[in-house]
């Protein structure tokens, strides 16, 4: 997928996570994890690092050796989209309490990952 | 996870997906439908004793979340609980008719999973209707199981 087309990609799932309430604190984790791997693929792309055909999926499924070359694109937006991954099972697939908190600072860090790939959109 | 989690979060996700439309927000309306599907999976697999009710949660086939000595949570080999997708990972041995036929309705929408979602394929109008199907069938399914006389679910 191309850098535009995950841009677009992600802000469609941004406008859907603001439909979210406050007892969907899953979904909005889901969205984060899903936005922010649109905006790692944006700003890989843009980078030159990788190409349209090597869209990262989910940070924990990397080579150690892709993980550590993007890492030197980006590595606060890359152990961003890990730290939301690692949300996932608990508050997710799982009922431990705190899922709303959870959801925030998931929420919190998307935007990291979107304000540095904006950085990058007047390379465009 | 036990059942009533499961039905906790089939029910909001549901609540959920009432408020997304299919198309303007379909990578959202997806996700929460195949949540909602997983989950009414997971709870048939408990149900039925094929899988365990406890309260550990996967991060990927075999690896669990599971209280430590101090009550955080630590990543642990577990016999099989929650599966992360139908599939992931497989649950060996035979399955109930209906749990089958309710893992077969996940396939359809998993099957839409990586083009729509991850891929270039454009979402349609008829590929989110057969999502939609298969997850009313699925729900269908759980919810004929969970009141089965003799083997209806009591929280």
């Amino acid at each position: 997928m191309e850098a535009i087309d995950h841009k677009q990609r992600a802000e469609r799932i941004e406008r859907s996570i603001a439909k979210c309430g406050g007892e969907d604190h899953e979904m909005k984790i889901e969205g984060a994890m899903l936005a922010g791997t649109h905006w790692v693929n944006f700003i890989l792309h843009k980078l030159g690092v990788t190409k349209g055909e090597q869209d990262v999926m989910h940070s924990y499924m990397l080579t150690v050796n892709d993980l550590r070359k993007y890492c030197v694109a980006d590595r606060e937006a890359l152990e961003a989209l890990a730290e939301i991954e690692d949300i996932r099972p608990a508050h997710v697939r799982g009922n431990v309490a705190g899922g709303p908190a959870a959801a925030a600072h998931a929420l919190a860090l998307l935007g990291k990952i979107r304000a540095n790939a904006l950085k990058l959109v007047p390379l465009a | 996870m036990n059942i009533a989690s499961h039905l906790d979060k089939i029910d909001r996700f549901e609540k959920l997906r009432a408020r997304l439309d299919p198309m303007e927000d379909f990578e959202l309306w997806f996700w929460s439908t195949m949540n909602a599907g997983t989950n009414a999976v997971n709870a048939a697999l408990h149900h039925a004793s094929a899988t365990k009710a406890d309260d550990v949660f996967p991060t990927q086939p075999g690896v669990y979340l599971v209280p430590g000595k101090n009550g955080e949570l630590v990543s642990a080999y577990h016999a099989p609980g929650d599966v992360l997708h139908v599939g992931r990972p497989k649950i060996e041995g035979p399955l109930p008719e209906d749990v089958t036929t309710m893992m077969q309705a996940m396939g359809v929408i998993e099957h839409h999973r990586d083009p729509c979602i991850r891929g270039e394929r454009e979402p349609t109008r008829a590929i989110a209707d057969e999502c939609d199907a298969a997850l009313r069938q699925c729900l269908g399914l759980l919810r004929k199981r969970m009141a089965t006389p003799g083997q209806a679910w009591k929280p």
